[in-house]
């Protein structure tokens, strides 16, 4: 059956919140085996003295990438939904703001919100502080929302992607960033060896 | 590199990561959107907020999203749904593994009390930015990034170029 399953009304929303149960469960329990129920797994990248998020993260993105692309040759997945239904949209400034702010809380936190959660779930004190620190500074975004609630809309740049913005096909830039990944990948064990803060 | 206890255990990296790319590609394919975290957290603290006063959130510019009348409660949502499979499946994770253990993740000479407020403080910036940003490094980075969005691509590297900057600055609390 051609996907996305649920944008095509193969089911209906209840039957979809019983799905995102067992996706989630999926999801969680992939996070506490690759580690990332512990800051310090998660944050050793930074100092380079293990890189397992990059690689669990790059790797995690090339396979759904590829694994889209692969589905939509063979029919079971129409691309052009995807596309003009349910594309993250891109709001260019406040997300380059958003990324800066959310890098700065990983940073010093320790965690994200997905692996916060995980944290919490295997006995971690700290991420409970991190979770209600999130819960904090989510209320103070809504406080102060008149005030910037006009930038949080701005740069609306609608669904694009990459491969829009720079005027090469989709493949081509799939290929691209397996590339990079690729790249990536070789760099981590320089970096794991260069280790700079342990020396 | 030297494996610490704390490290041990787990999935080979890249395994990890096919499999968690598997799950995601279930995701689109079942939903047409991707995985999430910070909507849920967002959505209880919605709620929470709530119970105290109704009628300032309901007022509210961001919070009133999710109280349009006749909408349904804002926690009978895809993305809290998931995010209670999360807790589901990491709590069977960490039981099966026996990895489960009260403790505070922090560097050997950080204290617990430092560790902890900058825990807090760090959920507090990072939950601004997952609302500018309208996700995290599940929704945005990893999600958004799979499908090559702009948005999420911008926000993937202004996260690690930033965090690689900020850790110099915080070094003691992991050291």
């Amino acid at each position: 059956m051609t996907g996305p399953l649920y944008l095509w009304g193969v089911f209906g929303y209840s039957s979809s919140l019983w799905i995102a149960v067992g996706i989630g469960f999926l999801f969680g329990f992939v996070l506490e085996r690759a580690g990332f129920g512990d800051a310090r797994n998660l944050t050793n990248i930074f100092y380079f003295r293990d890189m397992r998020v990059l690689k669990v993260m790059f790797s995690a993105l090339l396979t759904a990438m590829l694994g889209l692309i692969v589905l939509s040759w063979i029919g079971l997945f129409d691309y052009s939904t995807l596309l003009e239904v349910s594309l993250l949209k891109t709001y260019l400034w406040p997300q380059l703001v958003g990324g800066i702010l959310f890098g700065l809380g990983f940073a010093i936190g320790g965690y994200c919100p997905g692996t916060s959660v995980v944290g919490i779930v295997s006995g971690k004190l700290d991420a409970i502080a991190f979770f209600l620190g999130m819960i904090a500074g989510i209320w103070f975004f809504a406080a102060g929302f008149s005030l910037w609630g006009g930038f949080y809309m701005s740069s609306d740049l609608g669904r694009l992607t990459l491969w829009q913005a720079f005027g090469i096909s989709r493949d081509w830039m799939a290929l691209l960033i397996v590339i990079m990944a690729l790249a990536a990948f070789w760099l981590t064990g320089l970096g794991e060896k260069w280790a700079p803060y342990d020396k | 590199m030297k494996q610490q206890n704390y490290a041990q255990g787990f999935w080979n990296p890249y395994a990890a990561g096919v499999a968690l790319g598997l799950v995601l590609l279930l995701t689109f394919y079942l939903m047409g959107t991707g995985l999430g975290a910070s909507g849920a957290v967002a959505r209880t603290a919605a709620v929470i907020a709530h119970e105290v006063n109704p009628s300032t959130v309901e007022a509210n510019p961001y919070f009133k999203e999710f109280y349009k009348p006749g909408a349904r409660n804002p926690l009978v949502n895809w993305i809290v749904f998931e995010v209670l499979g999360v807790f589901l499946g990491a709590l069977v994770a960490v039981l099966t593994a026996r990895r489960f253990g009260p403790g505070v993740g922090r560097g050997p000479t950080a204290g617990v009390g430092l560790r902890l407020s900058l825990a807090f403080g760090g959920g507090i910036v990072g939950g601004i930015g997952t609302r500018f940003a309208m996700g995290c490094t599940s929704g945005q980075a990893l999600s958004g990034g799979a499908t090559m969005a702009v948005g999420s691509w911008v926000f993937m590297i202004a996260v690690f170029a930033t965090a690689f900057t900020a850790a110099y600055f915080v070094r003691r609390e992991w050291s």
